[in-house]
């Protein structure tokens, strides 16, 4: 018994011991673990587990499904999933470069909200062609989310408001206001949500025609891959990534450091506000094409914990997000086929964030394992 | 005139109780954004109680309404306990630990009302239906102009919050258990020294937040929304953290942040119903409140000061 426990402790020892790894292996392990207690409770209500889980994977267009509808196939599943997961990395990225001024940008929803509504009202109504009408959406949102964005930043600095309070305050007032023009001015009545904006401004291309398939072609992947080589470069190379840090690790040593400290706080929130943006605009001119009045979109809270599960590394980012929108799209067709509740897919995705949270007391006992292992 | 106080007292002192829950988790060092997470699990469980009871007692019977209070503050109780392990023996970052929470908290209890009422009651709904509370009246009082209105149609939860609020503000600033907790957020290294452990008094003030935040919880079930569902995820926990941090941590303040809130409120329906505008320009004016408050913050945030240590996990060898 003593002797398998050892080589249980050996086992954790190599698979989570190495410092270098740790970045990648504890949230692997974290996985592991939520992906157990909902195989646990899967099994409970009589389920097969790996089949659900199996489904996940066709509802994400990862695996092939029985049938498929006229014109659909795996691939036109993939590149659906693809447009879902745009979204998802631009707010993670805001987050993930908020959190690195030690600032907690829980705004992300409110700031999507803004760039998708005015990027709806100016572009998606207007006739442009195409070729204007995107580029055109893209600056929009950026501007509009870090306009949102600088305000948070400018009343921090100004006011000492704290970042957390106002946008929270501004997410309730988006909300409202956007609420307000959409259901006097832009509301759809069938659909109770805002009119359908232009195909020509949409960032995913809709319904094209491949061969014999219609698929959704996702343009905002390929700008998301660049925006996340970008924000790598500034936080790892650039003199401004370096200011972001310190101010996140001590204000006031920063401040003796000469670090204009404010202005960093302002830039950052600006540049987390264009961010968010811009996954509102993915989101809103693109996975969807209409705006539901009243309602924030759970993405921008939901990339709080995406970021948290890549560690806060652009590169994790795309990781994390892939795998996190794996199971929320997923869990749709995983409902409809094994007859699960599709909720259980967010407690196996809370229930990853939770193991992750404790990240810093895995490490913590798995070096107080290895000591005793040399000790003896 | 009438409807504007009693419409906003009846939102204010859920919310109330909800952010002296999150004073006493901050004052005592424990960031609590869980808040939010904390009322709807208390909810859940308050009115997952009520609903099982309720077939035994008479349809207009209150003590289901009792049953499920003190179920909603056991269940945010225990669900707290997550973010005191997490905060003060796994020494996870708070903030993360209380959007995680959140998170949690609307997936379990989403998946959970659904299997519940399917396989209980056999009914495809994703909520429990509660019904309103009863109202009181003050009878003599409450002919009172204008501060009569205070008495007129009190939902029985005000009276039990406002009687839980006064024992909440006596704990916080005439006992020694307040004096340590309070010393808990601002310097624990003293607390240490002085033979109190800073664990347990985080613990202790951590749990008594998920309390607070269950009941605050189960009064809106009870009177806004009329049931149990996702929709008790509408932000209140984050609007009480909000009122808190005008409050600048302090209870009496932030009773005034969360007058404002709920006045603000109905005041806005109210003037929505009197010029007899289409009801989208509710939405314009719900955003008063909140502008409201941004607007006061600017004149008011230079002096706030958080407690010290909050968010700073204790590390009895650091100086």
């Amino acid at each position: 018994m003593d002797k398998k426990k050892n080589g249980f402790h050996r086992f954790i020892g190599a698979a989570l011991g190495n410092p270098r790894t740790q970045n990648v292996t504890i949230p692997l392990f974290a996985i592991l673990i939520a992906l157990l207690v909902g195989a646990i409770v899967l099994l409970a209500l009589g389920k097969n587990p790996f089949g659900a889980y199996y489904n996940l994977l066709q509802g994400s267009g990862l695996a092939p499904k029985a049938s498929y509808a006229g014109h659909k196939s795996m691939l036109t599943d993939f590149t659906s999933f693809l447009s879902y997961l745009t979204p998802m990395i631009f707010a993670a990225l805001a987050v993930a470069v908020a959190l690195r001024s030690g600032l907690f940008n829980i705004g992300v929803s409110g700031q999507m909200l803004a760039a998708g509504f005015i990027a709806s009202i100016t572009v998606g109504y207007s006739a442009l062609p195409a070729p204007v009408a995107k580029p055109l959406v893209v600056l929009i949102g950026l501007a509009a989310g870090a306009a949102v964005g600088g305000v948070i930043g400018l009343l921090k600095y100004r006011f000492n408001i704290n970042e957390v309070v106002s946008s929270i305050m501004l997410n309730y007032i988006l909300q409202y206001v956007c609420s307000f023009f959409i259901n006097t001015y832009f509301v759809n009545p069938v659909s109770r949500q805002s009119q359908p904006v232009s195909a020509a401004s949409r960032l995913t291309l809709m319904d094209t025609v491949v061969g014999d398939l219609k698929m959704d072609i996702p343009l905002g992947i390929v700008l998301a891959l660049i925006v996340v080589a970008l924000v790598k470069f500034l936080l790892d190379k650039t003199k401004f990534g370096y200011e972001m840090k310190a101010v996140g690790f001590s204000n006031s040593a920063s401040r003796y450091a000469g670090i204009h400290v404010g202005k960093s706080i302002v830039l950052t929130m600006v540049i987390s506000g264009a961010l968010a943006g811009l996954a509102g605009v993915t989101y809103y001119l693109g996975y969807f094409g209409s705006i539901q009045p009243r309602t924030l979109c759970d993405t921008g809270f939901d990339a709080i914990a995406v970021s948290l599960l890549g560690n806060s590394n652009p590169v994790g980012i795309i990781f994390s997000s892939f795998l996190i929108t794996l199971i929320d799209k997923g869990s749709t067709y995983m409902s409809s086929t094994a007859g699960v509740q599709a909720e259980i897919a967010d407690v196996i995705t809370g229930v990853i964030l939770l193991f992750c949270a404790c990240t810093a007391y895995i490490k913590y006992r798995v070096a107080r394992m290895e000591e005793k292992e040399e000790n003896r | 005139m009438n409807t504007v106080i009693i419409d906003g007292l009846s939102f204010a002192l859920p919310l109330f109780i909800m952010a002296i829950g999150g004073i006493y988790s901050e004052k005592s060092g424990v960031t609590n954004l869980a808040l939010e997470g904390l009322q709807g699990f208390g909810a859940f469980t308050g009115a997952l109680a009520a609903v099982l009871v309720a077939g035994n007692f008479a349809g207009n019977s209150s003590i289901p309404f009792y049953i499920a209070m003190l179920f909603s503050v056991i269940g945010g109780m225990l669900f707290s306990l997550i973010h005191a392990l997490l905060c003060i023996r796994f020494r996870a970052n708070m903030v993360i630990s209380g959007v995680v929470i959140n998170i949690l908290a609307m997936a379990m209890t989403s998946f959970l009302t659904k299997q519940i009422n399917a396989a209980v009651f056999g009914a495809a709904s994703d909520k429990f239906v509660l019904g309103v509370s009863n109202r009181i009246t003050v009878p003599g009082i409450s002919a009172i102009p204008v501060l009569g209105a205070v008495f007129t149609n009190v939902y029985p939860f005000e009276i039990v919050i406002v009687v839980v609020a006064l024992a909440a503000w006596f704990v916080m600033y005439k006992t020694k258990f307040g004096l340590h907790l309070r010393a808990c957020g601002d310097n624990p290294h003293a607390v240490d020294a002085a033979g109190v452990e800073v664990g347990r008094v985080r613990l202790a003030a951590v749990m008594v937040s998920g309390a607070l935040s269950g009941l605050g919880g189960i009064c809106f079930a009870y009177s806004i929304s009329a049931n149990f569902s996702n929709a008790i995820y509408v932000g209140y926990g984050y609007l009480a953290i909000a009122a808190l941090i005008f409050g600048n941590w302090k209870i009496l303040p932030t009773l005034g942040a969360c007058l404002l809130f709920g006045f603000a409120r109905s005041g806005g329906y109210r003037i929505v119903q009197l010029l007899a505008m289409p009801s989208s320009y509710q939405d314009l004016v719900m955003i008063l409140p909140y502008v409201l408050t941004l607007f006061l913050l600017i004149f008011f945030s230079k002096h706030n000061r958080s407690p010290r240590a909050l968010g700073v996990i204790y590390d009895k060898g650091a100086r």
